[in-house]
């Protein structure tokens, strides 16, 4: 197992934040989390921050989200991943359950390693965390 | 009229053997016939070819002149031979009779009498004349008339009309039934060919231009367009054409065309009405697709949270499940939003509320701004109403309210922090269509990227703390649901323009 530091959670839900982090700490899931409400904010601060030690070695992603979407997110992490000095290794989680989306992530199989139903579990915790 | 036995049957025997031969070898019968004062008559000279034509012999009519009239001739026919026979005889005019025979082998035959009478001293009249057989042209001219009639009907019956255009002349044949379809009597006629352009609706000449050029090339075999056409009453019929130009020039350059026009107008206007019901289902199929949208998305992750929540609280410590009890209660708000939401856009869907009534719009307008008089004063908004006084609509007094909020709150709600937040309401018309349009000079949209998204439910394109992406789609569907229409240009720090069509009937 390779250990995770940091993660961003790319979510417009308040509640979700919240249990989500409930769930880490009841897993004893020790990682240092950011929170960012739609995806424009969450590719600025990467791009910001491409020569940091601390990127994410994990983005768990919603797709319904304001301003910019999990796909158009998705569109320019992309464009930036090489130049980046880290590369996430990214899961989708939404409450999508629509085929369309389901279909899509599969387009990014490269980066994208699973979609997965909300709401999140300890199992989905457990396949996400040991890589 | 009555036969007298001339005896005299050497008028025969008096020509020459040379003439004779040439009489007998005329496919006609060649005869003579006298006339004495006291209505007695005789033939007194026939050629051979009575065999053929009457299948008598020269002898028995020369001996009884009767028997044609006795045995030969249709009894229906007889009066009127006699008739037109004896008239020729009293004024010493043209004998001429179509009458038929029945004959013992041959059957019934067309047979056509000329003869001419001339006056003699004595009183006496003496005709010349033949006989020809006309059966196999009058056959022909039976099967002429019958298939003419059979045309005429079927067309009458296919409600089709023929026309027949004399490209060099430029004049056009139209049939009975063409002129009838234009409001005319049904009555054929030439005209000129403008007669027929001048009526074709101005939006289809171009179509009815492009078959005709493609079809009159001496490749094509026919052209077909389908176009307006005005009739006597104003009022337009879209007919059906089809030609093929028939004669061409030593240049092949066509200068004569047939064809025919069907009415096809009922069958037009069900195809109409068939797009504009696929155009219905259409957006009900978009509307339904949001529908499915906002219940996989919002209930559902309404639903996950709640399902966290209590899969969390179990293990939770008491400062925790304090916390957590608040998110139970915002969670529940979020999940009445969200029904009321629905509800809201079934009863568009179902049009519970779609009674209209003559509306001001200048004073629904002010009336909106009363109420948002707070919002407007605290971001110093300027206001511009360039709406005439006596504006109506027909609208649903709610819709059109609730439009104007969703519209005006949408500009204050995203104007440019650099600008002086203005807003501008024109009206104009657009084909006779009433229209609303609201512009801002604030943030703007891009609508390279958000075009598609704009009017989907729970879309924001803003960084904005108060932007819930409910509005727009909520009064989407109110305006569509009143027969409109929303057009939206947009440029980012500029400003947005929303045009509102009003429902098309409404004029």
């Amino acid at each position: 197992m390779k250990k995770i530091n940091n993660l961003y959670v790319i979510d417009d839900d308040k509640i979700y934040h919240f249990l989500f982090k409930n769930l880490l700490k009841q897993n004893k899931i020790d990682v240092n989390t950011t929170f960012f409400p739609n995806g424009y904010e969450a590719i600025e601060f990467i791009k910001n921050n491409r020569d940091s030690e601390n990127l994410p070695e994990l983005i768990l992603l919603d797709v319904n989200i304001p301003i910019m979407n999990g796909w158009q997110f998705l569109e320019e992490y992309v464009k930036d991943r090489e130049t980046l000095k880290r590369r996430s290794t990214i899961y989708m989680i939404s409450s999508s359950n629509n085929e369309v989306d389901i279909k899509k992530s599969r387009d990014y199989q490269e980066i994208v390693k699973d979609y997965f139903l909300k709401p999140v579990c300890k199992e989905d915790l457990e396949k996400i965390f040991i890589i | 009229m009555k036969f007298f036995e001339s005896g005299d049957t050497r008028e025969g025997a008096k020509l020459k053997v040379f003439y004779k031969k040439l009489l007998d070898q005329v496919p006609d019968v060649i005869f003579k016939m006298v006339w004495l004062k006291d209505d007695l008559y005789s033939i007194t000279y026939a050629s051979e070819n009575v065999n053929d034509l009457y299948e008598l012999t020269v002898e028995q009519i020369l001996k009884d002149s009767d028997i044609l009239f006795r045995e030969r001739i249709l009894p229906e026919d007889k009066e009127e031979t006699i008739e037109s026979l004896q008239h020729s005889k009293n004024t010493l005019t043209q004998w001429s009779i179509e009458y038929r025979v029945q004959l013992p082998v041959k059957g019934l035959r067309w047979l056509k009498v000329i003869a001419k009478p001339e006056l003699q001293k004595e009183g006496t009249v003496h005709f010349y004349g033949r006989v020809t057989d006309i059966t196999e042209q009058k056959n022909r001219e039976e099967e002429l008339n019958r298939s003419q009639q059979r045309y005429k009907f079927a067309l009458q019956a296919a409600s089709e009309g023929v026309w027949d255009w004399d490209m060099v002349s430029n004049i056009v044949h139209f049939s009975a039934q063409t002129m009838k379809m234009l409001g005319f009597e049904e009555k054929e006629a030439d005209v000129p060919q403008s007669f027929w352009l001048d009526r074709i609706h101005p939006d289809d000449v171009t179509i009815r231009e492009a078959a005709k050029h493609k079809g009159l090339r001496k490749s094509n075999t026919a052209y077909e367009s389908i176009y307006r056409v005005r009739t006597e009453d104003g009022s337009y019929r879209w007919m059906l054409s089809r030609g093929k130009a028939v004669d061409f020039d030593d240049n092949g350059v066509a200068t004569r065309s047939m064809g025919i026009h069907k009415d096809v107008t009922l069958l037009k206007e069900k195809e109409i009405e068939l797009a504009n019901t696929i155009n219905i289902i259409g957006d009900q199929n978009n509307r339904l697709s949001n529908f499915a949208h906002i219940v996989s998305h919002n209930l559902r992750s309404h639903a996950s949270n709640l399902s966290m929540v209590l899969n969390l609280i179990k293990e939770a410590d008491e400062d925790e499940k304090e916390e957590m009890m608040h998110h139970l209660e915002a969670i529940s708000d979020g999940l009445s939003i969200t029904i009321s939401h629905l509800k809201e856009l079934v009863e568009i869907q179902f049009e519970v509320k779609t009674e209209r009534q003559k509306l001001n719009l200048r004073y629904y307008l002010k009336n909106i701004l009363t109420i948002l008089h707070h919002e407007i004063t605290k971001h110093g908004v300027t206001i511009e109403i360039n709406i005439p006084l006596d504006v109506t609509v027909s609208y649903n007094p709610a819709y059109l309210e609730s439009v104007l909020l969703n519209f005006t709150t949408n500009a204050i709600k995203y104007s440019n922090p650099k600008n002086k937040p203005m807003i501008v309401y024109d009206f104009e018309l657009i084909n006779g269509q009433k229209v609303l349009s609201i512009s801002d000079n604030g943030l703007g949209i891009d609508l390279k990227k958000h075009r598609n998204s704009l009017f989907g439910m729970y879309k924001t394109f803003h960084k904005h703390q108060n932007a819930r992406g409910i509005g727009l789609f909520i009064t989407k569907n109110q305006v569509e649901a009143m027969g409109g229409k929303i057009e939206v240009s947009s440029e980012v720090n500029k400003g947005t323009t929303f045009k509102i069509y009003f429902n098309e009937e409404d004029q």
